[in-house]
């Protein structure tokens, strides 16, 4: 089949991936949405050289001398891994050579909602979904917007749905700290309903709902400052719902032991479906860490895991979504394979320029929901190398090395 | 280069050979005639007598996508540490997995081991066939492909509900098999996926959907139709309403006649074949469900057979597993819904055979398979990994070869299961023929691989050579070679080469016209852009490894 449209780019400046951005939106740079506006701002094809300690190499220069410290390396370890799926399966293999670890820029708050998984399983939607049937939509400690510009515009303040009336949607935020609800707005000017609360008192007000959702009595007349009563008309509304939908943002959740709190949101879930129908939706996502974590999964069998800084003696560094990411300034040595246009306080030990997907290269990304993945598409081509290309010449080079030793 | 299999026991059902003693010449990754006398054999392998089939095919293993990677996430406890060997160590990190939730490396490496050199994905999502292939893409040794779902996607649900005309059904259904890289249409639970996000929990055959008003009869019977207009190879996949449910046989009975005489093939027919007689409410109905197949001439079936220990199930029925989610062992699941095209749910699962249910289970897929006259129609599946693990086909296949081993077996269940299953009562062994056919011939012909699933000249070189023994689960564990398109992969039941395979794929013609009304329905009411929804031939072939496979349809 042949794709006759004008071609859209994803644009993977976070989870969300919005499919609709035009050559002709990012020629004059009107954006909805910051992220996508900073994203497509960037300049990459610099010509940019590959680095050794901060001197210009040839990439071949630079390639031996990132084979040569992985060779040294006892225990290595490749980090930020902000990239896509291809990308991914690049890093994978490295560490399968060389026997690193892998972990992801935002593993901490990954890995909160993989707790929670592992330990309970969930009961989850996409975005589509709530586009279509959500009538309620409760925000729990996020304004999900600070991560997701466009989550309203494209997913709830929209047009048309196929079973709910869009603009007749109820938006409720509880808790969280600073947060912006403009969003929450509807189109005809209906404020959304504020259950305030600090995010430090979300786990006592999260697990004061669950109960109230599962009829179990709650004592007392506040929870951390919410009337038992709101709370008790919040579990009503939720009951009532066609299709609630329970929103939580794993990175606004950063206290200590978050994953019960999420815990709790997905157990809420799981009691109002045994009567109702409700889902959860976790939000936010960045830097292709979804993409990472699920073809790691697949390819290893196994998850990402947390950093573990200390136990490594060299460090893999990508950073193609996030150009300014580095690692925790101790480490080292660090072989940056990375965006062309990367800021360095101090020069890593080998940088090598590498094309970032969905905008020097093609690729494909999941989104944060995790069911959709989509096609990236150069929205600005350049011949810097490809991730795969980079690793596979480091791979070719340790190879190389072994036969001679 | 020509390479030469000398004096091979030929079992290829596709030329009714049972045994014949012939020798095999490979050029090109292709079986060849004889070539001329003067021309040079560059290997050549005595096999004196050995047992040659072509590779296996398994038409139903749920090997990539969303729910599998689901599994493999809620379930690291199945997950333990091994030292690889070469030439696997090269691709695979150290993590083996339970082969219940394998990795993409681990369930090449385990079939192309046991002789299969192609497995088929059951369940794709439309809008997550891009993961699926991703994940098939990265499987090593063996060909891919999948069935795609519909039947649940609002999509095609308000195209029923507004009466639109077969053949826009027809070209939605082509269009479908071009944008996910498919080979097949699969329906799960008709309608029920559906309703359940309408807050319906059960969905019978002739029960209007909630929203749509419209039957699942009448889903099955468009699907069918259309899969039969387009001159599809491989019938409508289905997977019928109220699995699990006590009672079931009823619906799958009915399920048979909704295609009106169109071919249909009802999957994993053990967890639809179930009465409510007994104490327990739990009954075998397999006589009535392969009696029923015995007669009804258009309709295939696997079996989905179960085997004792601990697995994980993973499905589009949402649900139904749903309600399987209070069973969890260990207790956590996944249930999602899923893009207005479907949804699913994950939900580990022990099978133990002092379990009343789960012991009948087993007697009842036995039963079916034994029951079923005609091996070109049932098919040998667990439905991987809800039955259990795909590694257990060696020790399936000696169930069904072998009657004194699996007697032993029948005596260890539950005494009240023995008590309500005729499993002794029935004498029949697989013969190496029967199982040649139902694991090779047949699932070729069902798929439409015409040159895979036989040793006839033309064929690729998909080739696995056995040594007979009385211990049918130690022959078929371990393939003495294992060909891949003429390549030899396999020795000794270990991996000596790693190869890619390649996709599986139909296209059939259509009117380009429907994509209209598609783009419309997208832009009204998805998230993305239909154009991202189509996955091009390139992007399977994406970093060097896989490439696509069509075979043309109603030839």
């Amino acid at each position: 089949m042949v794709n006759t449209e004008q071609t859209m780019h994803a644009c993977p400046a976070c989870g969300l991936l919005c499919d609709d951005i035009s050559a002709d939106t990012i020629a004059k740079q009107q954006f909805s949405c910051g992220k996508a506006a900073k994203f497509y701002a960037r300049s990459t094809s610099l010509n940019v050289q590959p680095q050794v300690n901060g001197q210009a190499v040839s990439l071949a220069q630079a390639v031996k001398a990132a084979a040569e410290l992985l060779q040294q390396a006892q225990s290595p370890l490749i980090a930020g891994s902000s990239t896509d799926v291809h990308g991914a399966r690049a890093l994978v293999s490295l560490a399968n050579q060389n026997g690193a670890d892998m972990t992801h820029l935002n593993a901490d708050s990954t890995l909160r909602n993989m707790k929670v998984l592992q330990h309970r399983g969930w009961q989850t939607t996409t975005l589509t979904e709530v586009r279509n049937r959500a009538d309620v939509i409760l925000m729990i400690g996020t304004d999900v917007v600070t991560h997701n510009a466009r989550f309203f515009e494209r997913v709830v303040w929209v047009d048309e749905a196929m079973f709910t009336e869009p603009s007749a949607r109820q938006i409720i935020y509880l808790g969280g700290d600073k947060l912006k609800t403009q969003a929450g707005v509807s189109p005809d000017g209906r404020a959304p309903q504020m259950i305030a609360c600090a995010s430090e008192h979300l786990p006592e007000v999260v697990s004061a709902l669950r109960a109230l959702i599962m009829n179990k009595p709650v004592a007392g007349e506040n929870i951390a400052g919410v009337p038992v009563s709101t709370l008790a008309a919040l579990a009503e509304t939720l009951k009532a719902a066609k299709y609630a939908t329970l929103v939580w943002v794993s990175k606004d959740l950063h206290f200590e032991h978050a994953e019960l709190t999420i815990e709790n949101i997905t157990e809420t879930v799981v009691a109002l479906n045994q009567k109702s129908r409700a889902m959860g939706l976790s939000l936010g996502g960045s830097d292709g860490d979804t993409s990472v974590n699920y073809a790691h999964t697949w390819l290893n069998g196994v998850i990402i895991d947390a950093p573990h800084w200390q136990d490594h003696d060299a460090v893999v560094w990508v950073n193609s979504f996030s150009p300014e990411a580095m690692p925790p300034a101790e480490v080292s040595p660090v072989i940056v394979l990375g965006a062309a246009d990367s800021k360095f306080t101090t020069p890593p030990a080998v940088f090598i320029p590498v094309a970032t997907p969905g905008l020097d290269t093609g690729g494909q990304q999941f989104r944060v929901d995790g069911s959709v993945t989509l096609p990236l598409t150069a929205a600005k081509p350049s011949d810097v190398p490809t991730l795969s290309k980079v690793v596979a010449l480091i791979e070719q080079a340790i190879a190389n090395e072994g036969k001679q030793a | 280069m020509i390479t030469l299999l000398k004096n091979a026991r030929v079992i290829d059902p596709a030329h009714h050979k049972d045994g014949v003693l012939e020798d095999i010449y490979i050029r090109d990754g292709r079986i060849i005639a004889k070539p001329a006398e003067t021309e040079k054999i560059d290997q050549a392998h005595e096999l004196n007598g050995k047992i040659v089939m072509a590779g296996a095919i398994d038409m139903h293993s749920h090997i990539g996508g969303g729910k599998v990677n689901i599994a493999r996430m809620l379930l690291p406890e199945y997950q333990d540490m091994r030292r690889m060997q070469e030439p696997e160590a090269h691709i695979c990190g150290a993590n083996c997995s339970h082969h219940a939730t394998p990795n993409t490396t681990d369930t090449g490496m385990r079939y192309i081991e046991m002789g299969y050199t192609a497995a088929f994905e059951p369940a794709i999502l439309a809008v997550n066939a891009r993961q699926a292939h991703m994940e098939m893409g990265d499987t090593p040794m063996i060909d891919k492909g999948g069935y795609a779902m519909l039947g649940n996607d609002d999509y095609l649900l308000r195209l029923l509900s507004q009466n639109a005309d077969q053949k826009t059904i027809n070209d939605y259904v082509a269009w479908t098999l071009h944008a996910t890289q498919t080979i097949g249409i699969k329906v799960v639970n008709p309608g029920g996926i559906s309703a359940f996000k309408f807050n319906e929990r059960r969905q019978d055959l002739d029960q209007q959907h909630s929203h749509y008003h419209i039957t699942p009869r009448r889903i099955l019977q468009a699907l069918s139709r259309a899969v039969n207009d387009l001159g599809i190879a491989k019938p409508l996949h289905v997977h019928c309403n109220n699995l699990g449910v006590a009672g079931n046989f009823q619906t799958t009975l009915d399920t048979m006649g909704a295609s009106d005489g169109l071919p249909m093939h009802l999957t994993h027919i053990q967890f639809h074949s179930y009465g409510t007689e007994g104490d327990k409410k739990f009954s075998s109905a397999a006589a009535n469900i392969a009696e029923a197949i015995n007669q009804n001439k258009h309709i295939t079936a696997d079996v989905g057979q179960i085997l004792f220990g601990q697995t994980v199930t993973a499905s589009g029925d949402n649900m139904m597993q749903h309600l399987n989610a209070k069973v969890a062992n260990p207790k956590k699941s996944v249930i999602m819904d899923i893009e207005c095209d479907a949804g699913c749910g994950v939900v580990p699962f022990k099978y133990r055979d002092e379990n009343y249910v789960n012991a009948l289970q087993w007697a009842i897929g036995l039963e079916v398979f034994l029951s079923v006259d005609d091996p070109w129609r049932v098919f040998l599946t667990t439905d991987h990994p809800n039955g259990a693990p795909f590694t257990t086909y060696p020790h399936l296949i000696r169930l069904l070869m072998d009657k004194s081993f699996r007697n032993d077996a029948f005596d260890k269940l539950n005494l009240d299961a023995q008590a309500m299953s005729n499993l002794k009562a029935l004498d029949r062994e697989y013969t190496l023929y029967e199982i040649a056919t139902m694991t090779r011939s047949a699932p070729a012909k069902l798929i439409g691989l015409q040159d895979r699933g036989h040793l006839g000249v033309g064929a690729a070189a998909d080739i696995t050579v056995y040594t007979d023994q009385p211990d049918k689960e130690a022959m078929f564990s371990k393939p003495d070679l294992v060909f891949k398109d003429g390549e030899l992969v396999v020795k000794e039941g270990k991996v000596i080469k790693v190869v890619w395979g390649a996709t599986h794929t139909a296209k059939p013609a259509f009117d380009l016209g429907v994509e209209k009304d598609i783009k419309q329905y997208f832009d009204r009411y998805h998230t993305m852009q239909m154009q991202h929804f189509k996955i091009s031939n390139d992007h399977i072939a994406e970093d060097g490894r896989n490439h696509v496979i069509n075979h043309v349809q109603g030839a």
